[in-house]
């Protein structure tokens, strides 16, 4: 632990610190381009620099320079701010004063301290250097004139991504760059290089010249495009969300999200149901009023024989509800596994990603079985590709994908689990912190049992450390399986209770043809394949329009608040259910959210904390397993009615993934 | 049959060796290619039984052999370019065939690889920090703390990697070694493997210097044995200066883009793949059998001046009369050098600049002609010693125009990875053109009626010199490495010495 002084603070830093760590610690503002925390420290912008004693008698770049035992270190010497003015200088002569018309503006580092180091005027007055446009898809808005060569994105690609696809052309003053021959980015993580990007080099291209920030009101939510409940921010103007953002949770997102979670949001405003519909004798939808609808639904005198379906976007406040009107009337019909997966759910333990997301990272052999990892979770990838860095071992069953990491595939049949070979076992019986992720495809193969049986095998739980992880791909999964939205044989049990009434919330992936004979009530913000086979369609709000309670994959609860209003006649989950309680003349013993919420943690304890829920022991396992895996996702950007919806997620679909090429209306 | 000895390196045979020596065979004599004695301005230089005869051509060829030619030089080894000098990295210059074993070892060669292994890698570093050699490519860092630094590092594999990447103006002693004595560098390169525990060497040579290219590869060949189990590979550079810099070398060496790297980590801990590597110059790692030899280091330690030890190889080039390599202990003078042993400029007119340290190099006054040639002494006066390449200057030379070029040269060698030398050496280009033409004009744009109220953005030129001046400052102070760090140094220096080249009154 260095002891150090920084203007004359004393204070003791970490060991392995850098000086520009040091002098946050000492809450000293460092101007930087280059630096970020999340990638390796390239030292180029050489706007960090402090005067370090001891040491030679100029400044020094303080993001580069490890702390050490009594450094004399000032930020504020004439020194610092000559050398500070001078590169600032320098960067402002090439950089075009076009802030007015750049959408960085009033989020822009390169602005915010040129405030307080630039010059009212530059005093270079030959031409700037331009750069001509690169291409880098339909998500990442180029206008390389204002790059000033920082290369976080160059770094963000090769380190966090784990792919080659940003890098830069040239030497000197024409350095340029760019992706590779001008590609489209593909990477699910590729847009977080707008946030990393300094200046408006790199901007949003479906968010381009929308908003100023300072128009935005911020709301702090919770996404919903995978099990991963990344931490986002919803920016929104009026009744409409303009776009999401990441927020910082070092143990869920890190800062970053992916790009489906970044750019569905557009869907929000298309395809919505905002009008109450009744299908009518004809089987055609007919707009009809909130009471024409429930008397309709109470005219089906349902009795016990009701049943609910959540689907994948579902918060757990509107599970509850629907959970409270079916006890009310006598059901258990719940469910929420909507492709028919059955895998017990005796134990929470045994379906939780325990180790959890950042602990994975930790992990020296990980053995991953019927997930691809990259489309069903991008953030986790992320965090295997630190641990294969880190030096982990990783071993794949199921088809094989485009790993970012060295990882060696087992094959596609789960029976592989039976006999795995030995450097397998070696591997995971000779790791300190052995993992198995068990994905989707896994459970729907039956790999549960036998991989719990291996669990016990490798040690997986062990002091400190449990390696025994399910990855899911539904937001609502893990709340959904606490408040018993789980029957024993999964969705066929409801089949095979042929109920009058089908609530489904918002379930966009079921067979309804299953139900042939059953009033199917479709509880839903998109009109998607949910809303196409339903009798009755109640408008209702989707995430960024209600609070609600989410739990991810890892069991980690979390609350996600309210942005705008559902638009037209749609309200929120809650809210039908209650009415719908009225209209079946049953009591549900709830009149408001906060009344809702408190039952909800009289029920099930562990939703009212956020927090790590705690799920017990892992259970034995035993049993084997057999068939080829085949993962559920088709197609990464189109796998939620959101998506499906958005603009711009099927263009990502169209061009990266089955590579048409769209025509770009000049601007 | 006479035998005769004309040298195959790459400054002869551009002279004509090759032509000669056809003629001197067609004459019936047995030619000999050896290396160059690098007294230039004599190449191609013939001997005949330890007499010289240069700048020869075919021409000469009857004259010399009978006996009558004008341009006899007497004996070659104590020519007083040759007799002043105390060759140690180049003593068998022009005296053995760079290829021959039977040649090197007869001189003294391997007795440094064999006295290393018997003393073992602990003495060899205590020998090395003893002799005070420091790095001869240009930072003068102490090789013995460099090696002690990668032999405790802890890390399973480590690398030798020589910098052969001369790119320097002016300088020529590592093509000259690598073409008339590889067998020395391999071997300095095996004693430094032995010392830190590295299996693998990398030799990263420009491309433009494909007969050293070739010979090193013949070399190492032939020795493969004799160094084993240490390897060395010979990796051939694409043309970019700033790849001289022992990080953007190493990631030019791993195939990536020319970039400098940041420091730390030190390339002692991460270099190359990650692992410790040396980094050295070719004239460090040369200078190591001699140092390892019975006796070496205290001989080596025993020459030179101040904290500066041993011999440097300082090569006269430019305008000069004697141009050649001209090893010698630290602390000659300018003066020496330049009137005493170069015999002033070739041109005849009087010396106005010389350049020390390639491009990046300051202009040196004639005033200034007394420091001694040592690391510390030039840093004193603003200068750096650098590779040790001296560039002469006759009183034609605008030192106006080399400073610009000194800009111009950064930015276009420049990685373009910081900010300061990216940016600051082509601006730099532009205020010193705004100086020479007396500062800057309003554009057509500003002259507009339109532009009233507009402050016009004239400049007085002493207000574009100052401009100048803080440019430099921040390129100084600010540059990630030494390629934007130094070409403020020439700059600097010219405008010091010469401000009438540039149009200012004296300041």
């Amino acid at each position: 632990m260095p002891k150090l002084t920084v203007d004359g603070i004393e204070l003791e830093v970490p060991q392995g610190a850098t000086v520009l760590q040091a002098c946050e610690l000492a809450g000293k503002e460092i101007p930087r381009f280059c630096y970020h925390e999340r990638l390796s420290i390239a030292g180029n912008c050489r706007m960090c620099l402090v005067e370090v004693k001891p040491g030679p008698p100029k400044p020094q770049a303080s993001c580069a320079l490890p702390a050490a035992e009594g450094q004399e270190i000032r930020t504020d010497s004439e020194m610092v701010r000559k050398a500070r003015e001078g590169v600032m200088e320098f960067l402002l002569i090439n950089h075009p004063l076009d802030c007015p018309i750049c959408d960085q503006g009033g989020e822009c580092d390169l602005q915010d301290q040129s405030v307080a180091y630039g010059r009212g005027s530059s005093r270079y007055h030959e031409p700037k250097r331009a750069v001509t446009e690169k291409y880098m898809g339909p998500l990442i808005k180029t206008v390389m004139t204002r790059c000033i060569q920082c290369t976080r994105c160059v770094r963000f690609s090769e380190e966090i991504a784990g792919v080659d696809e940003i890098g830069a052309l040239y030497r000197g003053e024409n350095m340029q760059i760019t992706t590779y021959l001008e590609r489209a980015a593909t990477h699910e993580l590729s847009a977080n290089v707008i946030d990393l990007c300094p200046v408006g080099a790199l901007t949003s291209r479906p968010y381009a010249f929308e908003a100023r920030p300072w128009e935005l009101k911020k709301t702090l939510g919770i996404d919903v495009s995978d099990a991963v409940g990344a931490n986002i921010r919803i920016d929104s103007r009026g009744r409409e969300v303009l776009r999401a953002l990441p927020r910082i949770n070092d143990d869920v997102n890190e800062e970053w999200i992916s790009d489906k979670a970044r750019y569905q949001v557009d869907g929000l405003t298309k395809r919505r149901l905002d009008k109450v519909w009744i299908r009518n004798k004809a089987g055609k939808l007919e707009a009809a009023s909130w009471d024409e609808a429930f008397k309709v639904i109470a005219k089906a005198k349902p009795g016990k024989s009701v049943a609910a379906i959540a689907g994948d976007l579902v918060d757990c406040e509107t599970m509850f509800a629907a959970k409270a009107l079916l006890r009310a009337m006598g059901s258990k019909l719940l469910e929420g596994r909507q492709t028919g997966m059955d895998y017990d759910v005796s134990s929470l333990a045994a379906v939780n990603f325990n180790s959890g997301l950042a602990g994975i990272e930790t992990a020296d052999a990980i053995l991953i079985v019927g997930s691809h990892v990259r489309w069903e979770a991008p953030l986790v990838n992320a965090r295997l590709r630190k641990a294969a860095k880190n030096g982990a071992k990783l071993f794949i069953v199921g088809p094989e994908w485009e790993t970012t990491f060295p990882a060696t595939f087992l094959g596609a049949d789960v029976a592989v689990l039976d006999k795995l070979p030995a450097e397998v076992a070696a591997a995971m019986e000779g790791a300190e912190r052995p993992a198995i992720i068990l994905g989707g495809a896994g459970l729907a193969r039956g790999a549960l049992g036998p991989l719990l049986a291996l669990a016990a095998n490798w040690k997986l739980v062990r002091d400190g450390w449990n390696g025994f992880n399910v990855l899911h791909m539904a937001a609502s999964r893990m709340g959904g399986l606490m408040l018993g939205y789980a029957q024993k044989g999964g969705i066929a049990d409801i089949v095979k209770a042929k109920p009058a009434v089908l609530l489904a919330l918002g379930a966009d992936e079921v067979d309804y043809d299953q139900f042939a004979g059953s009033l199917k009530v479709y509880i839903g913000h998109h009109g998607d394949k949910g809303a196409h086979a339903a009798d009755i369609i109640l408008p209702a709000a989707a995430y960024t329009e209600k609070d609600g309670t989410y739990v991810n994959t890892e069991g980690r609860v979390q609350f996600a608040e309210k942005a705008v209003f559902a638009p037209g006649d749609a309200r929120e989950d809650w809210t039908i259910l209650r009415a719908l309680a009225d209209a079946l003349k049953v009591d549900v013993g709830f009149d408001s959210f906060d009344e809702l919420q408190a039952l909800i943690v009289a029920d099930v304890p562990a939703l009212g904390v956020e927090g790590l829920a705690d799920y017990g022991a892992l259970p034995a396992g035993g049993g084997s397993a057999s068939g080829e895996i085949a993962y559920p996702i088709k197609d990464f950007y189109l796998t939620n009615p959101i998506a499906r919806a958005s603009a711009v997620m099927q263009r990502c679909s169209a061009e990266l993934l089955h590579g048409e090429d769209l025509a770009e209306a000049a601007e | 049959m006479t035998a005769v000895r004309i040298s195959d390196d790459a400054l002869a045979l551009a002279c004509g060796a090759d032509a000669l020596a056809a003629a001197f065979e067609a004459a019936g004599c047995t030619v000999e290619r050896a290396s160059s004695w690098g007294m230039h301005w004599l190449e191609p230089l013939v001997e005949i039984d330890g007499m010289g005869f240069g700048p020869a051509t075919p021409e000469d060829v009857d004259a010399i052999l009978s006996g009558k030619s004008a341009k006899a030089i007497g004996p070659i080894a104590t020519h007083p370019f040759i007799a002043g000098q105390q060759r140690l990295t180049f003593a068998r210059a022009g005296r053995t065939r760079a290829l021959s074993l039977e040649d090197y070892e007869r001189t003294g060669g391997w007795a440094g690889l064999e006295r290393a292994r018997r003393i073992g890698p602990e003495h060899v570093l205590d020998e090395v920090a003893r002799s005070g050699l420091r790095g001869r490519g240009g930072a003068g860092f102490p090789a013995g703390v460099k090696w002690r630094t990668v032999a405790k590092a802890p890390g399973a594999r480590k690398f030798i990697v020589c910098n052969a990447d001369e790119g320097d103006s002016g300088t020529f002693a590592d093509r000259m070694l690598m073409e008339g004595d590889p067998l020395q560098l391999i071997e300095g390169m095996a004693i430094a493997a032995h010392a830190v525990g590295a299996a693998q060497g990398y030799i990263y040579i420009r491309s433009e210097y494909p007969h050293a290219i070739r010979k090193l590869r013949d070399a190492l060949k032939l020795c493969a044995d004799i160094i084993a189990p240490f390897n060395i590979d010979v990796r051939v550079g694409a043309g970019a200066y700033v790849c001289g810099e022992e990080t953007s070398l190493l990631n030019s060496l791993e195939g990536k883009r020319g970039e400098v790297r940041g420091k730390p980590p030190l390339p002692a801990l991460q270099g190359l793949f990650g692992c410790p590597t040396v980094v050295n110059n070719v004239l460090t790692l040369a200078a190591v059998p001699h140092i390892l030899a019975e006796g070496g280091a205290q001989d080596y330690e025993a020459r030179g001046a101040g904290r500066s030890k041993g011999t440097m190889p300082i090569q006269l080039a430019g305008n000069i009369r004697h141009g050649g390599l001209y090893e010698t202990p630290f602390g000659v003078t300018l003066n020496q050098l330049i009137f005493e042993i170069g015999g002033g400029t070739a041109s005849g007119r009087p010396v106005k600049a010389v350049q020390v340290g390639g491009p990046l190099g300051a202009y040196l006054h004639p005033g200034q002609f007394d420091i001694p040639f040592d690391y510390e002494a030039y840093a004193a006066a603003d200068a750096l010693i650098g590779h040790g390449g001296i560039t002469v200057f006759d009183d034609t030379a605008d030192m106006a125009a080399m400073a610009r070029f000194a800009m111009e040269f950064c930015a276009v060698e420049s990685c373009g990875k910081c900010t300061p030398c990216r940016i600051g050496s082509v601006r730099g280009q532009e205020i010193i053109d705004r100086i020479l033409s007396g500062g800057r004009q309003a554009d057509a744009v500003e002259l507009l009626p339109q532009m009233h109220n507009a402050r016009l953005a004239e400049r007085s030129q002493a207000e574009e010199v100052q401009l100048l001046e803080e440019l430099c400052a921040v390129m100084k102070d600010a540059s990630l490495c030494a390629l934007g760090g130094f070409t403020p140094y020439p700059v600097m220096s010219a405008l010091r010495h010469w401000p009438a080249d540039f149009g200012l009154s004296a300041r």
